[in-house]
């Protein structure tokens, strides 16, 4: 009789099981990436909306089950913009078992090159410093350089400079991030590019810059390129709008017409300079919230399907959290449909081939996602903004500048 | 000359933001001997403070403005009662190590909220169009800023001669024990100096915010940048602090519209108050107006 109870009990597991077992094997892979970077501490006010682009797309993509049953798990930390914390994080990813990594600012990239190159990990930043891809093979900008952004926007001021060579000063910030490209507009100045390069500003952190900008007046400057984050050019601009000094159309004679690359822009320079940034221009490879487009609205979208506030919704920082979370799920996918298993090598490849016929077609970028063995540039593509009624709005078409490729 | 007068005007307008942000350094400094290194996390948290009550709170600016002096007033109080009282006697250094981890405490405390990762600016209140006089420019805010910042200090100068409070406060700061034989409660004028240090940080946390925007990183920074006015006008010395304040802010602004981008310079702007520090401190090692102890034994 015992024997006949233990039996049955023995044939009513093994029917839990097998009905169990199908389950376990559709519930799918579980694909681990991570992103570090600063929600806390300096520059959080573009960590943070960049955090939740990154989040709220991984959230969409096993939500809508956009790689069938698997999942993506993208663990995310705060570094507080420290390089010693972003090592200590990337270190416990690789324990993880991680086949994708986010990183994000200039200095961490820098500083772990080595690290991605000897693990071999395909790496994403936030950072679209030049200097990151050189002597790099697993590191990818996911849109135009800063050098790039820089170049285009002085090529921008030849093209529609009336009278001479333009006068130019840059403004930048005190690093690398801010320092490199200038070299490189020096080089595109060597190859061809008409401008005159009056004076190169390394910013401090100054309350009023009265003295600089009487100085440029001085020397006749006509244009300003900046190459730094939003504060310091919304003291600038603010200081500049005091003096009188902002030209009201691009060119304006005796004034001086402000411009500046991705971390100069976006809304939160609206929301620090007020009224002081208007006609103030930006580049970018960025779609904005205030352009109606269809990238825009999914955008929008998404922010509002996780529950996030307009200020993050119409981030330029949100859109750039989504484009490499995009990036990561579109190799992954296409790895995926060709049988591989997903690991970093695999992914590497994915990513070597996302050019010509696959190329990728993000919603929050104006251009294609290219990359391949001679290119670690994704969007080459982009597009000026200028400040009108507080609202940055699109100044012609999207436009790949020219010079970056000559003094290669 | 316009050119001259133009820098003259904007260094006094940065210099008196300065010495009202040095103010409070001294304040804590004079009647405890302690130097406070979180008053920039106040300064911030005057600042933000001002903006909850008038953006949330539909609360006028300009009242505001004084409310969120009184609430910093408390605040600053109660950070005394709750971590420095109780240090009072021990060594100096533990108690600059409680201000390093007041520090870390503020910052955290704001980047819990959404203004540690936002920019903001303060709705305008006061014409856009900036003042002209004889080719020389100024705005609304600026002048406001000026204005309020020597109302402050001409405050502070009567409430330290002519108040009875301040006469206390001073004798504390200049002899201890010899205050306390007199019946003065040294305890509590270390909490009215921090109460007045956080109500002149909520001043300049409200101008500053209102002239350079709300950005956490470069409020915050801001307590680290006024140390050399600091030093410069002598640690306990308030019409040291405002001259010393005047000086760096013309300084900066003479270095930056005349030395810079000439002669192959650049950035002395941000060099050149340390240099003048560093040479006035080796005639003047107390600073400018500072006191110089001599110790009998």
């Amino acid at each position: 009789m015992k024997t006949k109870k233990i039996s049955i009990w023995l044939v009513v597991a093994a029917a839990a099981l097998m009905l169990a077992a199908p389950g376990s094997a559709m519930a799918g892979e579980v694909y681990k990436t991570a992103l570090s970077l600063a929600i806390t501490g300096p520059t959080s006010d573009a960590g943070n909306p960049y955090s939740k682009g990154v989040e709220d797309y991984f959230r969409y993509v096993n939500d809508m089950n956009l790689l069938g049953d698997d999942t993506v798990d993208c663990t995310i930390r705060d570094d507080k913009y420290e390089t010693a914390i972003t090592k200590r994080n990337f270190e416990e990813f690789l324990d993880m078992g991680i086949v994708f990594y986010l990183n994000y600012s200039t200095g961490s990239t820098l500083a772990l090159k080595r690290d991605f190159e000897e693990v071999e990990m395909p790496t994403l930043p936030a950072s679209y410093h030049a200097g990151n891809i050189e002597g790099s093979d697993y590191i990818f900008l996911p849109i135009a350089s800063y050098s790039a952004q820089n170049i285009g926007l002085a090529e921008y001021v030849v093209d529609h400079h009336e009278g001479g060579t333009p006068k130019v000063a840059m403004y930048v910030h005190p690093s690398a991030f801010g320092r490199e490209p200038v070299k490189d507009v020096e080089k595109a100045i060597e190859a061809g590019l008409d401008i005159e390069i009056v004076e190169t500003v390394e910013h401090g952190q100054d309350l009023d810059v009265t003295g600089m900008l009487q100085r440029w007046r001085s020397k006749g400057v006509q244009y300003v390129i900046s190459q730094t984050v939003q504060s310091p050019v919304a003291t600038m601009l603010k200081g500049a709008n005091i003096l009188g000094l902002v030209a009201q159309s691009f060119g304006e004679k005796g004034k001086i017409t402000f411009l500046g690359a991705h971390y100069t822009g976006g809304n939160d320079l609206v929301a620090l300079a007020g009224d002081a940034a208007e006609n103030f221009y930006w580049t970018t490879s960025f779609i904005t919230t205030s352009e109606s487009s269809a990238g825009a609205d999914a955008q929008l979208d998404l922010a509002e399907r996780y529950g996030r506030d307009e200020k993050t919704a119409n981030s330029h920082n949100y859109a750039a959290g989504i484009l490499v979370a995009e990036i990561t799920t579109e190799v992954i996918k296409r790895a995926k449909a060709k049988g591989k298993e997903i690991t970093r090598e695999n992914l590497y490849k994915e990513l070597l081939d996302m050019n010509g016929m696959n190329a990728f077609y993000s919603q929050t970028a104006v251009g294609p996602v290219t990359y391949s063995k001679d290119d670690q540039q994704g969007v080459d593509t982009l597009q000026l903004y200028v400040v009108q009624d507080g609202e940055f709005r699109a100044e012609g078409k999207p436009f790949i500048s020219e010079y970056p490729e000559k003094i290669k | 000359m316009t050119y001259f007068f133009q820098l003259v005007v904007s260094g006094i307008v940065v210099g008196s933001i300065y010495a009202l942000a040095a103010i409070g350094f001294v304040l804590i400094y004079k009647s405890s001997r302690v130097l406070n290194l979180a008053h920039g996390q106040l300064i911030a948290a005057g600042a933000y403070i001002t903006y909850t009550l008038t953006v949330y709170c539909h609360i006028p600016i300009y009242l505001s403005f004084v409310l969120s002096m009184i609430l910093m007033f408390f605040l600053a109080m109660s950070v005394e009662r709750i971590f420095l009282r109780r240090l009072i006697g021990e060594p100096i250094i533990s108690v600059i190590m409680v201000t390093i981890g007041l520090m870390s405490i503020i910052d955290g405390v704001i980047y819990l909220t959404p203004y540690g990762s936002e920019n903001l600016s303060f709705p305008s209140f006061l014409p856009s169009q900036p003042i002209v006089f004889q080719g020389i420019y100024i705005s609304y805010t600026q002048v406001a800023g000026v204005v309020i910042t020597f109302l402050l200090i001409g405050v502070f100068s009567w409430f330290f001669r002519k108040s009875t409070v301040g006469i206390s406060m001073r004798a504390v700061s200049d002899d201890q024990m010899a205050s306390m034989s007199i019946g003065i409660s040294v305890p509590r004028v270390f909490g009215l100096a921090w109460a007045t240090a956080g109500l002149t940080a909520a001043a300049a946390g409200g101008i500053l915010g209102n002239i350079v925007g709300l950005n956490f990183d470069t409020l915050h920074a801001f307590g680290i940048i006024v140390f050399p006015v600091v030093i410069l006008g002598g640690l306990d010395s308030l019409p040291g602090a405002v001259a010393a304040g005047i000086i760096m802010g013309l300084i900066q602004q003479f270095a930056s519209g005349y030395l810079d981008g000439n002669w192959g310079l650049s950035g002395t702007a941000s060099l050149l108050p340390y240099i003048v520090l560093l040479v006035i401190l080796l005639f003047k090692p107390h600073g400018l107006f500072g006191t110089h102890e001599i110790e009998r034994v």
